[in-house]
């Protein structure tokens, strides 16, 4: 369903994705590892469209249409979401509020009348439940004043509000305390569908516990240097990533 | 402005022949120092950003025979009281608008509060400016709130479209001891009119004046604020809202006086300056000697939405007292990227992120304001006006007015 191909991207003038080559069926999760800074943010952000970045070379095909030509809430309208690194907060902006608008915006791209009010509160009390999300937060500002947890709690909160049919999840476990990390998890396994298709960076296998993928691939500077099964990412946490820099 | 004072001394007697009798004793006075004043050019400070002269360089035609017809019966006893505090906050040698205005006005609306009266309904008072032919009008307010008073006061300033309009208007506040009046001034004119309103209070000891201003659709707005603390333990709350868009220009001047020790003042003003709007914002506040202890803070938040727009900020502090809390702050921003493209990713589309964005900046002001009915209303005009649908009456029930 995500096709990737040669994929060059710059930020800022610097050439950070330098010819990215990943293909994701429809219901597989694929982990994304490597070092801080290697660039696994910039492809997530490349992929939903983030303005500041510049694609220079390259492919991506997601269910048949090219990706690169559709703008932001489109992507998002069909279904790819991203559960973001670092959250933003928007203050003065309720999360009802907010959650309401991109909804709707979803319905409306289907084709579908806006949501009546009444059962937007049931939607939204149903959901929260599956990540254990305060109500309390539902009615403050979007992320504002949220710890960093309740921040990643609210992005996968968000997820099950609009349904997406491919998840990027960069360090949705970062911030979470043990507890949370379960929660957050078994929220996302239980809203995955069977087609659903995932991208799951992280640097910890714990995540990957609950979230087991189908394939692992390191990237490194910019490039995926090596991709395997559920049993690279143990050998990455055992043995860092030296190993395979000293491969190459 | 020689115009003004030519129209005036040859109309004099009509002037006077068709005005509230009282008026007509401030005149000569209000003549005279619009003489020596001259209309303010760019160069003097408090009007550095609004070009007052070309404003008033137009003919309008000015109504000199409108028909009086009293409200209801004026009571001996508020008129005297009128008569007597009538033009004592609004000095004609202070500012050559208020002598303008002074000197033409035909026509005085009074509300008196009388003492320990407490007003729950909002008191409203709508002006409409329909017209064939270009026409300026003067306007005049003066609210008495005696001791211990209570009111809401809802101004609504609307106009008919295709004509040009200058308005001019002065409002005398005067706030007794342990009265509490909240003023709320809303504006939904056109681009063709030009808009001065010189608004001037005074509040006594433990009295309490909340003064709002939303400049939602217009042509030019100046309105000048000023605001004495003049007992012990008064306050004042100056709150203001600006949505301006397209050839917009809406410049607000404060001033907020510590005369005397122990008040405090707050004020809060934001504008959403869109297309090639332009918008300023100087907010003076003076603590005199002797005003000790005084709580003073002010705050001025900007969104300039587009490289065209332009706002321009002055927020001054005259600190002359000892052991005062003073702070002041102004930002100029555009809307936040992250915040956009956060919304963006979640499928909202650029205009409706950015619609939620001006409207989050808008409604700190609406939020602030004590009169919880009238937060609701004004965020339905906000919102109509930032999607582009305020169309100044057929969508508004603030005056109670239906305008066809
Ligand atoms: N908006 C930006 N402006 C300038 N440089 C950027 C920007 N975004 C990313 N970079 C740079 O691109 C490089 C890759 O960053 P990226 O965020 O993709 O790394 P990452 O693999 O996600 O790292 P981490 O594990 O720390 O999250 C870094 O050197 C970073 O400083
Ligand atoms: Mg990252």
């Amino acid at each position: 369903m995500l096709e990737i191909k040669n994929l060059h991207a710059t930020v800022g003038g610097k050439e950070i994705l330098k010819g990215i080559d990943l293909t994701v069926r429809p219901g597989e999760v694929h982990a994304l590892m490597g070092q801080n800074g290697a660039g696994k943010s910039t492809l997530s952000n490349v992929l939903v469209g983030h303005p500041a970045y510049t694609v220079t070379e390259g492919s991506v095909t997601y269910n048949g249409k090219d990706l690169l030509a559709m703008s932001p809430e489109e992507r998002a309208n069909e279904g790819l979401f991203l559960s973001f690194q670092q959250p933003v907060e928007i203050p003065g902006v309720p999360m009802n509020y907010f959650m309401r608008a991109a909804y709707n915006a979803k319905r409306k791209h289907l084709g579908l009348e806006p949501i009546s009010s009444g059962d937007f509160v049931k939607l939204m009390r149903e959901k929260r439940k599956i990540v254990e999300l305060d109500s309390k937060l539902t009615s403050r500002s979007v992320n504002e004043g949220f710890s960093g947890g309740e921040k990643k709690r609210n992005e996968i909160f968000q997820m099950a509000i609009l349904e997406p049919s491919f998840c990027i999840l960069d360090e949705t476990d970062s911030g979470l305390d043990v507890d949370a990390l379960r929660i957050v998890a078994e929220g996302f396994n239980q809203l995955r569908k069977p087609d659903t298709s995932a991208i799951v960076i992280t640097h910890y296998q714990r995540l990957l516990d609950y979230i087991k993928p189908d394939v692992v691939h390191v990237l490194i500077n910019g490039r995926i240097v090596r991709t395997g099964g559920p049993e690279l990412a143990l050998e990455i946490e055992n043995q860092g990533f030296d190993w395979i820099k000293n491969e190459e | 402005m020689s115009q003004y004072l030519e129209l005036f001394q040859s109309q004099r007697a009509l002037i006077d022949g068709n005005s509230i009798p009282f008026l007509n004793q401030h005149r000569d006075a209000a003549a005279q120092a619009l003489a020596q004043l001259g209309l303010p050019t760019q160069k003097e400070e408090r009007y550095r950003y609004t070009d007052v002269v070309g404003a008033f360089a137009p003919n309008y035609g000015l109504n000199l025979r409108q028909a009086h017809t009293a409200a209801n019966q004026p009571d001996a006893a508020v008129l005297r009281q009128a008569e007597a505090l009538y033009g004592t906050l609004a000095s004609v040698q202070a500012d050559a608008i208020t002598a303008l205005n002074t000197m033409l006005v035909q026509d005085i609306t009074v509300l008196c509060i009388p003492a320990g009266e407490q007003k729950e309904n909002p008191i409203r008072v709508s002006q409409l400016l329909r017209s064939t032919a270009p026409l300026m009008q003067n306007r005049r307010l003066l609210i008495v709130a005696e001791p211990g008073s209570r009111a809401r006061i809802l101004l609504n300033d609307k106009a008919d479209e295709g004509q040009d309009f200058l308005t001019t208007q002065v409002t005398e506040v005067f706030v007794s001891e342990g009265a509490d009046v909240e003023f709320y001034d809303i504006e939904q004119t056109h681009a063709r009119c030009h808009r001065f309103h010189q608004f001037y209070a005074d509040v006594q000891q433990g009295g309490r004046l909340t003064h709002t201003v939303f400049t939602l659709t217009g042509g030019l707005s100046r309105n000048t604020t000023q605001v004495r603390l003049s007992g012990k333990d008064a306050e004042a709350n100056l709150y203001g809202c600006a949505v301006i868009d397209a050839t917009q220009h809406c410049d607000n001047n404060t001033l907020i006086d510590h005369a005397v020790a122990g008040c405090r003042s707050n004020e809060l003003y934001k504008y959403v300056v869109d297309q090639q709007a332009v918008g300023a914002f100087a907010g003076r506040v003076l603590v005199r000697p002797g005003a000790d202890q005084t709580d003073s803070r002010e705050t001025n938040a900007n969104l300039v939405c587009t490289t065209q727009a332009r706002m321009f900020t002055q927020p001054m502090l005259e600190i002359y007292a000892d052991d005062v809390k003073c702070s002041h702050g102004s930002t100029v921003g555009q809307l936040n990227d992250e915040a956009l493209f956060y919304m963006r990713q979640r499928g909202i589309s650029q205009a409706d992120a950015r619609l939620l964005l001006k409207q989050a900046f808008a409604s700190e002001v609406i939020n602030a304001l004590p009169f919880e009915a009238l937060r609701g209303r004004l965020q339905v005009l906000v919102d109509q006006r930032f999607r582009g649908e305020l169309n100044h009456c057929r969508t508004c029930n603030l005056c109670g007015t239906q305008n066809t």
